[in-house]
C-alpha cells in the first residue's frame, strides 16, 4: 500500500564528514570516547579531579574531562560558573592570581602542567590564548605577530612566519600592504584576528579563546567563527562563549558548567543542543534557568 | 522564569496545533457522514471549510519559522517546534483527504458492504489518539498507534476486496446498458478511493505519533 510517510523529509544529517580527512591524519596517543560522529580523537588536554579556589571560594568543583585533539570544544554556562577559570587553568594563567589555588591535574601531552618542572612561559607557547577584547600591542602589525617568535629567540625567517600566521588568521589579504602600520589602527574584528595570528605564530598545539567575539559586530564575529573552523584543522581550539548559538554553530563538543563550578554535562554538541541528559542543562540552554 | 514571551509562544504553538487537529478531526467526522449518507450539503460544508484548515496551517507554519529565526530553540523546545512543523503538514493533508471523502458521497453514498464507518472511525481514532499523545507526552501511545496501523491496513485491504466483489456480483445480475455500467463503475471507484484515503489518514496518524515520539524522547524509531 502507498504510505504517506514516504513524503516526509529526510532525516537531519548530523555528520560533519568534512573533518574525516583531518581525523585520519591524527596520530593516536590516548583513545577516548570523544567521538564527533566520525570516530574517536586522541586527547589533547585532560583535567582530572580539578578543584580551583579563589581564597575560600571554590570556583571549580572536581572537574574531570578529556578534550579531543584538533576539535573545537566549547565551554558554556552562566556567569560565575567557572568556565573561564577552567580555561585559564589549562595554560596556568591563573598563576598570576595570588589567591588562586589549584588541586588536581591538568595534563597536556600526558604531562601535568602543574608539575614543578613545567615552565609556564614555555607552556603558553604551546597553549596560546585569545581574549575577549582584542588586545594588540601598540606596535606594527608585523611586530605584533613577530613578538612571540622574538621572545622565544626564533632563528628562522620571521617574515615568512609572520606571513604564515597572518594567512592562518585570515588577515593577510587585508593587511599585506600595511605590515608596518600600527595594529591599533585596524578594525575590532581585524584586531582580534591579529591577536589570533599572534597566538598561532609560535606554532602552538592548543588555542584557548575566552569569548573572542563578544566585543565584535556580527560580521566580524562570523569571520572569527569561520576562522575557528579552519583553525581546528591544525589546532585544538577550546572556547568559552556566552553565545549558545555560537557554541552550537562552531563546536564539536560542548561542556556545560553550572553554578558552583560543576561540570554538569559534556558531550557532542549535537547531543547537548538536541537532547541533553540533565534537566539542569536543558533548563539552562532553553533559557529557563540562568 | 526567563524568556517568558518565548515560553508563552511555545505554549501558544502547542495550543494552536491542538486546535488545528480538533478542527481537522471534526471535518473528518463530518466527511465520513457525508460519504456514507451521500449528503451533498454536508459534503459542501467540509469542502468549503478546508480553507480554514489551510489558513491555520499557514499561520502555524509562519510561527514555526519565526521561532526558529528569532528565538533559536534548542533541546526539547527545538523538538517541539520541529515536530509541530511536521505534524501540521500531516493534519493539513488529512483535511484534504476529508474533502475527498466528502465528495465521494455526492451520489448514493458508499456501499454498505465496505463497512466504511468502522474503518474510517478507526483511522480517525488513531489520529485523535496521536494528537492526545502530542498533548500529554505519552510515549506508549505513540508505539501503540504505529502498531494499530497494521490492523487498519489489513482491514482496508479487505474493504477494497469487498468493493470489487460487489462489482463482480452486481455485474452478473445487472443489465449491461452503458448507463448502468457507468453507475456501477462510479460506485466502485468511489469505494476504492475512499478506502485508500482512510488508509492514508492512518498513515498520517502514524506520522504524528512518530514526530511526537521524537518530540518527547528524541527517538526517531517510528519515522520510517
Amino acid at each position: 500500500m502507498s504510505n504517506a510517510r514516504e513524503d516526509t523529509d529526510e532525516r537531519t544529517d548530523r555528520e560533519r564528514t568534512d573533518r574525516d580527512t583531518r581525523n585520519s591524519l591524527i596520530k593516536t596517543e590516548v583513545q577516548t570516547d570523544a567521538t564527533v560522529n566520525e570516530g574517536p580523537a586522541p586527547t589533547a588536554v585532560a583535567a582530572h579531579n580539578l578543584n580551583v579556589y579563589y581564597g575560600d571560594e571554590q570556583a571549580i568543583n572536581d572537574v574531570s574531562m578529556e578534550i579531543p585533539e584538533k576539535r573545537v570544544t566549547a565551554l558554556i554556562g552562566p556567569s560565575g560558573c567557572g568556565k573561564s577559570t577552567f580555561l585559564r587553568c589549562i595554560n596556568r594563567m591563573n598563576d598570576m592570581i595570588d589567591v588562586c589555588r589549584v588541586e588536581g591535574d591538568v595534563t597536556f601531552g600526558g604531562k601535568n602542567v602543574y608539575d614543578d618542572d613545567v615552565d609556564p612561559v614555555a607552556l603558553r607557547r604551546k597553549i596560546g590564548m585569545v581574549f575577549q577584547k582584542p588586545n594588540p600591542f601598540p606596535k606594527s602589525i608585523r611586530d605584533n605577530v613577530a613578538y612571540g617568535l622574538e621572545i622565544q629567540g626564533y632563528s628562522g625567517d620571521i617574515d615568512a612566519r609572520v606571513e604564515e600566521a597572518l594567512k592562518g588568521a585570515a588577515l593577510w589579504e587585508e593587511v599585506n600592504d600595511q605590515l608596518d602600520s600600527s595594529g591599533l589602527d585596524l578594525s575590532g574584528g581585524q584586531q582580534q584576528r591579529l591577536c589570533i595570528a599572534r597566538a598561532i605564530a609560535p606554532d602552538p598545539e592548543v588555542i584557548l579563546m575566552d569569548e573572542p567575539t563578544s566585543a565584535l559586530d556580527p560580521v566580524a564575529a562570523s569571520k572569527i567563527e569561520d576562522l575557528i573552523d579552519d583553525l581546528a584543522e591544525e589546532y585544538t581550539v577550546i572556547i568559552v562563549t556566552h553565545n549558545m548559538q555560537q557554541a552550537a554553530r562552531i563546536s564539536d563538543r560542548t561542556a556545560v558548567f553550572l553554578t558552583g563550578g560543576q561540570l554538569v554535562e559534556y558531550d557532542n554538541t549535537t547531543k547537548i543542543f538536541e537532547d541533553p541528559e540533565h534537566d539542569r542543562v536543558e533548563d539552562y540552554i532553553t533559557g529557563k534557568f540562568g | 522564569m526567563p524568556r517568558k514571551t518565548y515560553q508563552r509562544r511555545l505554549e501558544a504553538l502547542r495550543e494552536a496545533v491542538l486546535e488545528m487537529s480538533a478542527l481537522v478531526c471534526d471535518r473528518y467526522e463530518l466527511a465520513i457522514e457525508a460519504a456514507i449518507d451521500g449528503d451533498e450539503t454536508l459534503g459542501r460544508r467540509v469542502v468549503d471549510g478546508d480553507d480554514d484548515v489551510n489558513e491555520r496551517y499557514l499561520r502555524i507554519e509562519d510561527e514555526c519559522v519565526a521561532l526558529h529565526a528569532l528565538q533559536q530553540p534548542v533541546a526539547s523546545d527545538l523538538r517541539l517546534v520541529t515536530a509541530s512543523f511536521k505534524i501540521i503538514t500531516d493534519l493539513e493533508r488529512v483535511g484534504d483527504l476529508a474533502t475527498n471523502l466528502a465528495a465521494y458521497g455526492s451520489d448514493d453514498g458508499l456501499h454498505p458492504a465496505m463497512e466504511f464507518r468502522g474503518l474510517a472511525e478507526s483511522a480517525g481514532d488513531m489520529l485523535a489518539d496521536a494528537m492526545a499523545a502530542y498533548e500529554t507526552g505519552d510515549v506508549d501511545a505513540c508505539y501503540h498507534i504505529a502498531a494499530r496501523d497494521e490492523d487498519l491496513d489489513e482491514r482496508c485491504r479487505r474493504a477494497s476486496q469487498a468493493v470489487l466483489r460487489h462489482l463482480v456480483e452486481t455485474d452478473r445480475a445487472r443489465d449491461h446498458s452503458s448507463e448502468a455500467l457507468a453507475e456501477g463503475l462510479d460506485a466502485v471507484s468511489n469505494g476504492l478511493l475512499a478506502v485508500r484515503d482512510v488508509e492514508r489518514v492512518g498513515d498520517h496518524a502514524v506520522n504524528v505519533a512518530a514526530r511526537t515520539l521524537y518530540m518527547i524522547e528524541n527517538d526517531d524509531e517510528l519515522l520510517y
